[in-house]
């Protein structure tokens, strides 16, 4: 029997403004497994983002239940939620998302900073993962010394620093040449086959080739599921 | 991983180093100002309180007046008689007493030459007896003490060059005394008194002065009918003493008001009777001017804490803008394992680091600044010129305000820092993310 990583059921997120309520997501229930690379897909406004935010556990289902790696995230506080995300959830976002006043080697070792880690052992683990992505040499270099595509990279290199079971990459190509996306997603293709369960929330419909599910959402609902 | 977020802050802060430097002036400023209005305020208080010293603080005044919470001393009745000066000395807690009458003069006239005189006008000139000078710690520079019932004055010496510095008194020269009633006496120089910088009568109501003794110079002579004979005595204004020893102060003015008030002394019997006796000790004086010296002082810290005050709106104002400036960052360091007390830490810090780093730079700037303001008050003075011309004040560090004003310095930052800190920390990862 295939082991459930994310095990999402009756999944319901309403965001409420002012007296006019949005459900971003209506009865949601979807089951990943160990391994999976899923592409979540649909336009703005579909929910998909909304999904990938509670599956990262940045955000909280308004109802339904959603059990990360055995873990029961929709009765858990804040403290749990930050130390879950951090050690098991590995974020890719469109914009990079770097520290700007860091080098690329500290912007790799910070999620170990917030799990405890002693200097020594994150930069150790750090020069691996910059040796890994292919820029042991831009180590000191600023995020605004470096071009997208190595941000990119030293991005994906921080989502794997806490060694996390499941990687959320938004819209990683989003920022980047056709050519250079394409890099990217071979080093996300390369992870999948490593062993980490890959979800890419993208509405760019070329890269659904890279993943072995497309999940597509309308109106904060599963369209379709292949 | 206190350390390590500790480490980030000061990164940030290092990242920002022009902002970081000029929220760092606003708590240097005011934690230095804080210094300086303190040093400058305990310097003046110690050096008032010297001046007041050196005329002894065993020493007291006794006169007539209102007896109150606030005494107050009028010197316009002459009550006091010889017969009092000695009873009150022979009180057990009594060391000395001396009598202070004043003899207002028109001219103090030489000898001189062809020119047979030369005048100038008049100083005023105090009938005692010789310890006034003990009482007063004066002391003479040249000669001796006048001898009672002689023609013979003590002189300061603002007097010697009365007549011009090429033609100064001297002790040996004779003068001539011409009283307010048109008299005029005689006298021989016998002493000069030496500088002195204490601040009592003798150098700052009038700073020129002569001491004379009463016999035969003072005239202030009493008409009284007690019983039915009218005698004529000679009667003080004010009388000075001085207790035994500094414990005994308190008792010695106890004895002089029992005396004075008892009936059996002259003093009650001309004075006035809406009048009380009125005994100030110099205890009591410094204790009057250390509280007036206290309110001014509290007023210009309170003043100088507003601009520390201002120095802490200054670090809010900059960790806000910090804050929002990096919601995005916030977004990402939550999204890698950030706890809200992590990112409290971090923006917490930079601010008391700013509090602690700006307080330590304002405490030496501080001392650095009381030091010109201590040297600007004591050019101040010498402009004054005449009763303070003597003396400067000193330096006087008010080192508890050096720990108060950094502790300050610190906890402003500290709380300055708990709203912005407290807003980056609440925020909402996924809109911190989004943030644009």
């Amino acid at each position: 029997m295939t082991q459930n990583i994310i095990d999402i059921d009756s999944l319901t997120k309403i965001y409420q403004t002012g007296k006019t309520e949005f459900k971003a997501l209506n009865n949601v229930s979807l089951k990943i497994q160990k391994g999976d690379f899923v592409s979540i897909m649909g336009p703005s406004g579909s929910g998909k983002s909304t999904l990938m935010n509670i599956i990262g556990c940045l955000d909280r289902p308004t109802s339904g239940t959603i059990i990360i790696d055995g873990e029961n995230i929709s009765s858990v506080n804040d403290n749990q939620l930050a130390e879950i995300r951090g050690r098991k959830i590995g974020f890719i976002f469109q914009k990079f998302n770097l520290m700007p006043t860091m080098s690329a080697l500290k912007n790799i070792a910070l999620p170990m900073v917030f799990i405890g880690n002693s200097k020594s052992e994150r930069e150790q683990r750090a020069s691996e993962l910059l040796n890994k992505v292919g820029l042991t040499n831009w180590a000191t270099h600023r995020p605004s010394e470096l071009s997208g595509g190595q941000q990119q990279r030293i991005a994906i290199a921080r989502a794997l620093t806490n060694n996390p079971s499941i990687i959320l990459a938004d819209e990683p190509t989003g920022n980047l040449d056709t050519k250079t996306g394409d890099q990217i997603m071979e080093i996300l293709v390369s992870l999948n086959k490593e062993g980490k369960t890959i979800l890419l929330v993208t509405h760019e419909t070329s890269l659904k080739r890279f993943a072995n599910r497309t999940v597509n959402m309308i109106d904060g609902k599963i369209s379709e599921d292949t | 991983m206190m350390k390590d977020i500790f480490s980030m802050s000061l990164d940030a802060m290092r990242s920002y180093k022009i902002r970081t430097f000029l929220t760092l002036i606003g708590v240097i400023m005011g934690v230095a100002s804080v210094i300086m209005v303190t040093t400058a305020g305990n310097s003046v208080s110690v050096f008032i309180a010297d001046q007041w010293n050196i005329f002894n603080p065993t020493g007291m005044v006794i006169g007539t007046g209102t007896n109150g919470t606030v005494p107050q001393l009028s010197i316009r009745s002459p009550v006091f008689t010889t017969t009092d000066v000695e009873k009150i000395q022979q009180l057990s807690s009594v060391k000395t007493v001396a009598p202070l009458g004043i003899v207002p003069l028109n001219k103090i006239l030489i000898r001189n030459g062809f020119l047979k005189w030369e005048s100038r006008p008049g100083q005023t000139m105090y009938a005692s007896t010789p310890s006034l000078l003990e009482i007063l710690n004066l002391s003479l520079s040249e000669g001796r003490m006048f001898v009672e019932g002689k023609n013979e004055v003590v002189i300061s010496q603002n007097v010697v060059d009365t007549f011009g510095e090429n033609n100064p008194l001297s002790v040996g020269d004779t003068i001539y005394l011409r009283r307010v009633d048109g008299k005029t006496l005689e006298a021989e120089i016998v002493g000069i008194l030496a500088q002195s910088s204490a601040l009592n009568m003798f150098n700052t109501l009038s700073a020129p002065s002569i001491i004379c003794p009463a016999i035969p110079y003072y005239s202030t002579y009493f008409g009284s009918n007690v019983g039915t004979i009218l005698k004529r005595v000679v009667a003080y204004t004010v009388l000075l003493a001085e207790a035994k020893d500094t414990t005994q102060v308190q008792q010695a003015q106890e004895q002089i008001l029992n005396y004075l008030n008892s009936g059996s002394s002259d003093a009650d019997q001309y004075k006035d009777q809406s009048n009380d006796f009125v005994v100030i000790t110099q205890q009591y004086i410094l204790t009057r001017v250390d509280q007036v010296m206290n309110v001014i002082r509290t007023y210009i810290t309170a003043i100088a804490l507003i601009s520390l005050l201002i120095g802490g709106v200054g670090i809010a104002n900059i960790m806000y803008a910090t804050v929002t400036e990096r919601t995005r960052e916030i977004g990402m360091m939550m999204a890698v394992g950030a706890k809200r007390r992590d990112i409290l830490e971090l923006f917490l810090f930079q601010s008391t680091v700013i509090g602690l780093l700006g307080g330590l730079t304002g405490v030496i700037f501080g001392a650095t600044g009381s030091w010109f303001v201590v040297d600007l008050l004591n050019r101040n003075i010498q402009n004054l010129g005449g009763a303070f011309s003597m003396g400067s004040i000193p330096l006087n560090y008010a080192i508890e305000w050096f720990v108060i004003a950094w502790g300050i310095g610190i906890i402003t930052g500290i709380i300055a820092g708990l709203l912005p800190a407290r807003k980056a920390a609440r925020m909402d990862p996924v809109a911190a993310l989004r943030y644009e």
